[in-house]
């Protein structure tokens, strides 16, 4: 028997070996593949695993709200819908173009819109926007037309509920988010936020499954001190005011003397922040800031206050006016009658140029100056509102200029100094930062903004002499149009001729009125200004003294203030003792809680409770 | 002639032996087998998990879609509660539907004034 293994064994052996060997190479190649893939090309197929897999999103930060102090909401944010087209999925740049053009405001009525879309379309470019931000109305329009190549995205848009009400102060935000003007744009860094970023994890059918975030920060809210329904009430008598008159805008600014809190600003043309892009920079403007103007007579109250503080002049002082007018140089100053001999209160109460002139030179150029600037004149007050004007006010004054200082020209201010000036004799001296923020809202934390003084105007004796002959000027003077029944006010009209060119415009006038109210223990400061009045008139006793009177009256109402003038008596008889009484304890009386006790109104001793008035149904008392 | 050649089957009977179980090794068998099953129940449980991870993780992922379409809807509504709390609207609709006027200055009169207090410094306020 032979030691060789038979044939058979030998075939199986090589072909074995063969196998072995293509398996070997086999494991091989496999593993030279994972090599290559998973050590030298590793950092490359993870970064294409990730661009497949994963999708970054930025989270942008909702826009804190404005409210106002009540906490009505004045501007917010929401999600808009963008409408977006992938040109290179578009097969019919024109038809596409044409349908969405049946849907889509604007693009229906220009043709220049319907040109530069189907621009946009025809190129091959992978991305194009359609319309930006646009309304539900139109989003749900174009989802049902189901058009290849365009798609929808959410952003967010600013809203402005209340449409113009206090759109100057407001201001209004851009398309990306970022403030432009007004509160919007001071606090764009407070209001704005932070945004965040989202690492969205998908299957391979692009379905997220699971995400990393880091969340965006919410804005802060901001909490104005305006009242909404003040403001809406000043905007409507303002409006009244201007049309009236037929002028060609006013202004309006009710503050509160004790703290400098704007509680209504009013600036007319207006426009609607929600479409800001449809009305022109001038209608956009806030004139109660960043318009300057020659303030004229109610510029005497500053020369007054000069002279009063200094102890030059007393209400009582006598000032020779009888010429009518007064010559400085070359130059003539009429009044408009001959007064005569006027005491110093007559002058302001008849708003004699020649009087102011003459106590303007009592009280001499330099100390004039130091009393404009330290009223507040010349610089700026609040660091709320952006673009406010410091005005002109001259670094020296020879006899001309100190004549015309003294009855408010030459002198450039705004309306928000004109009413912080006299808020400041209002409240006995102190001359407040005018602040539309009253607070800062972060993350459910109310930081109040403190008031601020800036410093004391007059003493307070002269404050209580100025408002004893700013009465005199409602009561006898030029403002009796001003007067309220039950109110005391003190005030001060003003009526000055319009630059243009740097030319004085005869027939071009701002009418003015500026007071506070109840003169004695003021609630509020209001100032009117009315920019050429055409009609009526033109002085502002005549053309702004009846609107402020009548955005008083709804002021006063409006906070609640009682009559300071023969008020009501304290002992009410007949059936109004037990319903008064008992209101007093348990009801509210014109939606204020009242919480007094009961003896403060009668020392009659209750008897059965009587019901309350009800109020129901939703007509009011009408006029009687 | 060949040698008959037979063989006589011994009959050995061995139904009295019976095999000795090994019982080290059994019990080695058995420790075996659930180790074997406590892995295969690690791995079920493991794969259950994974997968359980995933399903919640587009559940979760719908489910926040959700709400954010929710609060979507809950600003949207809020912006269109106060475009209708509107004063110029309400004015409007008090004036010329319920044919209101605004009171006279003999129509309201004002007791005393009671002016409510200032909300404290740093105070929590309610989310809105």
């Amino acid at each position: 028997m032979s030691d060789t293994p038979p044939t058979w064994r030998r075939t199986v052996r090589r072909r074995l070996l063969a196998v072995a060997v293509i398996f070997g190479l086999w494991a091989v190649a496999v593993e030279a593949r994972l090599v290559w893939l998973q050590v030298v090309r590793h950092e490359y197929y993870v970064q294409r695993a990730e661009r497949q897999q994963q999708r970054t999103i930025t989270l942008p930060a909702e826009r804190g709200d404005i409210l106002d102090r009540d906490g009505r909401v004045l501007a917010t944010s929401a999600e808009a819908t963008t409408i977006y087209a992938v040109p290179t999925e578009i097969d019919d740049p024109v038809a596409t173009t044409d349908a969405l053009c049946r849907v889509l405001e604007g693009c229906r009525e220009s043709k220049a819109w319907r040109d530069a879309l189907l621009e946009r379309l025809s190129r091959r470019r992978p991305f194009a926007y359609v319309k930006r931000q646009v309304s539900p109305e139109e989003a749900r329009a174009v989802k049902a037309l189901d058009l290849e190549g365009i798609g929808f995205s959410s952003e967010s848009r600013r809203f402005y509920p209340n449409r113009e009400l206090l759109a100057p102060v407001l201001g209004y935000v851009g398309i990306d988010n970022k403030g432009l003007g007004g509160l919007e744009q001071t606090y764009d860094r407070v209001i704005r936020g932070e945004d965040g970023m989202s690492i969205v994890f998908t299957d391979a059918r692009r379905h997220a499954y699971d995400r990393v975030d880091r969340p965006p920060t919410r804005g802060a809210s901001l909490e104005l001190t305006i009242d909404a329904v003040l403001q809406h009430a000043v905007e409507r008598e303002l409006r009244a005011g201007v049309e009236a008159a037929n002028a060609d805008g006013g202004v309006a600014i009710v503050m509160d003397p004790w703290n400098g809190e704007i509680l209504a600003m009013a600036s007319l043309p207006t426009f609607n922040p929600n479409v800001y892009g449809e009305f022109s920079p001038e209608h956009r403007r806030n004139r109660a800031v960043m318009d300057i103007y020659e303030p004229g007579s109610t510029f005497k109250t500053i020369t007054a206050s000069a002279a009063f503080e200094e102890g030059i002049l007393t209400p009582e002082t006598p000032i020779d006016c009888s010429p009518g007018y007064i010559l400085i140089g070359s130059r003539r100053v009429n009044d408009m009658h001959r007064y005569g001999v006027l005491s110093f209160a007559d002058v302001l109460a008849k708003s004699s140029n020649v009087g102011a002139i003459k106590a303007g030179f009592r009280v001499g150029g330099e100390r004039m100056l130091r009393y404009v600037r330290r009223f507040g004149f010349g610089s700026r007050l609040s660091p709320d509102l952006p673009g406010e004007q410091a005005g002109i006010v001259w670094p020296e004054l020879n006899d001309s200029a100190l004549a015309s200082v003294s009855m408010g020209y030459q002198i450039s201010v705004t309306p928000l100094q004109m009413v912080a000036a006299v808020s400041s004799i209002a409240n006995g001296g102190q001359l407040y930062t005018p602040r539309v923020v009253r607070a800062v809202i972060r993350d459910g934390v109310r930081t109040p903004i403190e008031p601020k003084v800036i410093r004391r105007t007059i003493s307070p004796r002269t404050a209580a002499i100025m408002t004893a002959v700013m009465e005199g000027v409602v009561e006898r003077g030029t403002a009796r149009a001003a007067q309220i029944e039950g109110f005391s006010i003190a005030g001060k009209t003003g009526t000055s001729e319009k630059i243009e060119n740097g030319v004085y415009v005869k027939w071009k006038h701002m009418a003015s009125f500026v007071g506070f109210v109840p003169s004695r223990k003021p609630a509020v400061t209001v100032l009117v200004v009315i920019d050429t009045p055409r009609a009526m008139g033109r002085t502002g006793g005549v053309v702004a003294a009846p609107v402020f009177r009548r955005i008083s009256e709804v002021v006063l109402r409006q906070l609640a203030v009682p009559r300071n003038l023969n008020p009501e008596p304290p002992v009410l008889g007949g059936q109004d003792v037990h319903r008064v009484t008992h209101c007093i304890t348990s009801c509210d009386v014109l939606g204020v809680s009242v919480t007094s006790p009961p003896g403060t109104i009668t020392s009659r001793p209750r008897t059965a409770p009587a019901r309350c008035p009800r109020r129901t149904g939703a007509r009011g008392p009408g006029r009687p | 002639m060949d040698a008959f050649e037979y063989q006589i089957k011994k009959d050995i009977r061995n139904n009295p032996i019976v095999r000795e179980v090994d019982q080290a090794r059994m019990r080695e068998m058995w420790r075996s087998a659930r180790v074997i099953c406590l892995f295969a129940a690690l791995a079920i449980y493991s794969a259950w998990q994974h997968f359980e991870l995933i399903h919640y993780g587009y559940r979760l992922e719908e489910l926040q879609q959700a709400r954010a379409a929710e609060e979507q809807i809950n600003r949207h509504l809020r912006l269109q509660l106060e475009a209708l709390r509107r004063p110029q609207r309400i004015e409007a609709i008090a004036r010329e539907q319920l044919g209101m006027v605004p009171p006279g200055p003999g129509d309201a009169v004002v007791l005393e004034r009671v002016t409510p207090s200032d909300p404290p410094a740093h105070s929590v306020v309610a989310s809105r």
